[in-house]
């Protein structure tokens, strides 16, 4: 019997996704044939077999996402070999005839590369409202049975996971074919409470490409407990989490918070927006109220609307303000351009319009890049207070949260029951300080709590 | 040195062609001891969508994409969308990546030369893969890499660099499925008009210098698969 594995198309590559089996179970197979298809973050490939036999068993389906060296299927080639002794990780496609690649200069130096350029942050990285808590797939403890020979055979996630979490594999059984360390080995032999293993992570070593991607389904038998659904990240989700995580690792993220008593502006959305709508369209929601404020304020404080550029600071003259948007895929920012130039009634027909888009997967490329700030709006939700992740490049993301009645202390020393809000701000330290931070904030509060809006909405 | 048949077919290239050309030659150099391969071409207007294309990412649906000119082709290679035309130079290398294949360096050595290719015409490119491979000047997509190995060991597709592209064409798409970024052309980022023929020597000379060709003149049998007959 032969083992067929995921094989290691590149050293910073540390899973793949079964494309198709191009045998069924049952099958002859030829040697050096076509087997099955993978895809991975940087390249598809259909991986040939590396015997002529049976294709007895297959492990791993299609859809399935598995770390490099997943067992995907057997081969009973018919010469009594043993799984064990099949070719370690990577060792199944190897081709006797190949020469070897000249690599050109450049071409060496792929790890390195790797954790640089991962540490780019995409231009419009999507904001959350909140951070994704970070759920370990942590599997069922295991039975730890005999540690066979393959035992020092580590996938390099395997590999970084434990150095990740400081954990030494010389102490972890394994539980994977042959007595390996899997992943889950790994993850169960993490201490518990030792917190979210994402924000544990050292700055220095930025995950590669598809790290927060690593929730690879378990292969069969190794993970789901029984009660639970196990399906692989989309493509987007995954974009999504390496925009966050990288985000979490590169801003020097601090958070503000301001009180803002939006009673006038209730009273005043609930006088008009029968006539808003009728007049122009589109619902009168709080969020126009606040872009405006906060347009406002970010003319007057032109570092809070700017961006790091390598040693530079950039402070574009415009505002196109970042709106957070939540759609079936997941989240996007679509970009108002120019909300400087728009009033109430314009910036609130852009987020109808791009909110619409968005979640009709219509919107084109340059609608969703090149904002200057960005907003969040988790209140409808109920969230009382949130702590956004910036969407970079900007330096700072406002959240709008849920708008209450509350008992406040109002002039005169009197109490009186009042609509409130909180409103609060992520912002970079790199660029930013606190002082900035809280005046840009008490300037969108002193907005909100004093303009007169009536006369903005056109009716 | 690898000794290296190149292909540069003179006028533009209909995709059906090239992609067959292209996976006959590599089955020939897997099969026998066919010489590695650098096809440097233009394709008249056509969308392709990779094994990672997802729906939403066509702008424009197929029919509207057709009518326009440019029809969409389901293709091998990984990725998402993406647009080839007139004013873009694409390369394709089918190359033998040996016995312990490096995908990655592989992609690192494509958008090595073609970041060399900036260079030597005055920009300064750089790769983004934080998501996806390709090559950048700041966020906007100057030149897409898409690529495929045949049995693990023997390259398909490559890149495409825009030179006087007309970046219209990618409105009908997400290019690359990434909304985040944009699209530019060596013309653009210039200022002036830059074409596939200026760029196609400079190119050809920083692949040689990445991956070490040395070009031959492909067989006239060979040539035979970018005949006129094939030529849109």
């Amino acid at each position: 019997m032969t083992s067929i594995q995921m094989p290691q198309l590149g050293e910073t590559i540390v899973e793949g996704t079964i494309l198709k089996w191009l045998k069924a179970e049952g099958e002859q197979v030829e040697r050096d044939e076509p087997l099955f298809e993978i895809s991975t973050d940087k390249v598809d490939t259909e991986v040939p077999s590396p015997v002529a036999g049976m294709l007895t068993k297959i492990v791993v389906a299609e859809g399935e996402t598995v770390p490099v060296g997943t067992e995907l299927a057997m081969i009973d080639s018919g010469d009594g070999e043993t799984p064990a002794e099949a070719a370690p990780s990577g060792a199944t496609v190897t081709s006797p005839d190949s020469p070897t690649i000249e690599a050109g200069e450049g071409s060496g130096a792929v790890p390195s590369d790797e954790a640089s350029d991962a540490s780019t942050a995409p231009a419009s990285a999507p904001s959350a409202p909140v951070s994704a808590s970070a759920e370990t797939p942590t599997a069922g403890a295991p039975s730890l049975p005999d540690r066979g020979p393959r035992s020092q055979i580590l996938s390099p996630l395997v590999r970084r996971l434990a150095q990740e979490r400081g954990i030494d594999l010389a102490t972890v059984a394994g539980t994977g074919t042959g007595g390996r360390i899997t992943k889950a080995d790994v993850m169960a032999a993490v201490p518990s409470g030792s917190g979210e293993p994402a924000a544990s992570q050292p700055v220095a070593g930025a995950p590669a490409p598809s790290a927060p991607a690593q929730v690879a389904p378990p292969s069969i038998g190794a993970g789901a407990a029984e009660g639970e659904t196990v399906e692989p990240l989309s493509h987007i989700r995954k974009a999504i989490a390496t925009h966050m995580l990288s985000s979490v690792n590169e801003t020097a993220r601090a958070w503000t918070m301001v009180e803002v008593d939006v009673d006038h502006l209730v009273k005043l959305r609930e006088r008009v927006r029968d006539a808003f709508l009728a007049t122009h369209g589109v619902k009168l929601t709080y969020l126009p109220f606040v872009v405006r404020a906060t347009v406002d304020a970010l003319k007057a404080f032109p570092m809070v609307n700017s961006r790091i550029d390598g040693e530079n600071v950039v402070t574009p003259r415009a505002v196109h303000m970042g709106i957070a948007v939540s759609y079936d895929a997941g989240l996007i920012v679509p970009v108002i351009k120019d909300a400087d130039a728009m009033n109430s009634v314009g910036i609130a027909r852009a987020i109808t319009d791009l909110a619409a888009r968005a979640r009709a997967h219509q919107l084109k490329p340059d609608e969703v890049q090149g904002s200057t700030f960005a907003i969040t709006n988790p209140g409808p939700y109920g969230s009382l207070v949130s702590v956004p992740i910036i969407s970079q490049p900007n330096v700072a993301i406002l959240a709008l949260d849920a708008i209450q009645k509350r008992p406040v202390v109002v002039e005169g020393d009197a109490i009186a029951v009042r609509s409130v809000v909180y409103v609060s701000m992520s912002w970079d330290h790199r660029l930013l300080d606190g002082e900035v931070a809280t005046r840009f904030l008490a300037r969108v509060k002193q907005n909100l709590e004093s303009w007169d809006f009536a006369e903005d909405l056109g009716i | 040195m690898r000794r290296t048949w190149l292909f540069e077919p003179a006028g533009p290239v209909r995709y059906e062609a090239s992609n067959k050309a292209m996976h006959d030659l590599a089955e020939r150099r897997l099969a026998d001891g066919t010489p590695d391969s650098l096809i440097l071409l233009e394709h008249p207007p056509v969308f392709t969508a990779g094994r990672r294309s997802r729906p939403e990412h066509l702008v424009w649906s197929e029919r509207e994409a057709a009518a326009r000119g440019a029809a969409v082709h389901h293709i091998d290679r990984g990725g998402s969308f993406t647009f080839h035309g007139p004013g873009q130079l694409v390369g394709y290398p089918i190359l033998h990546l040996g016995a312990r294949p490096d995908a990655v360096a592989y992609l690192r050595a494509l958008e090595d030369a073609v970041i060399r290719t900036g260079a030597a015409l005055g920009v300064e490119l750089h790769r983004r893969d934080d998501v996806q491979t390709g090559v950048y000047a700041g966020d906007d997509k100057v030149c897409a890499i898409g690529v495929r190995l045949m049995r693990t060991r023997v390259t398909l597709h490559g890149f495409a660099i825009n030179c006087d592209t007309d970046l219209s064409w990618f409105d009908g798409i997400v290019a690359c499925g990434l909304p985040d970024n944009g699209v530019t052309s060596m013309s653009m980022l210039l200022d002036r008009d830059v074409t596939v023929d200026e760029v196609r020597p400079i190119a050809r000379r920083a692949l040689a210098d990445v991956f070490g060709f040395d070009y031959v003149q492909a067989p006239p049998d060979e040539l035979e698969r970018f005949s006129p007959s094939l030529v849109a």
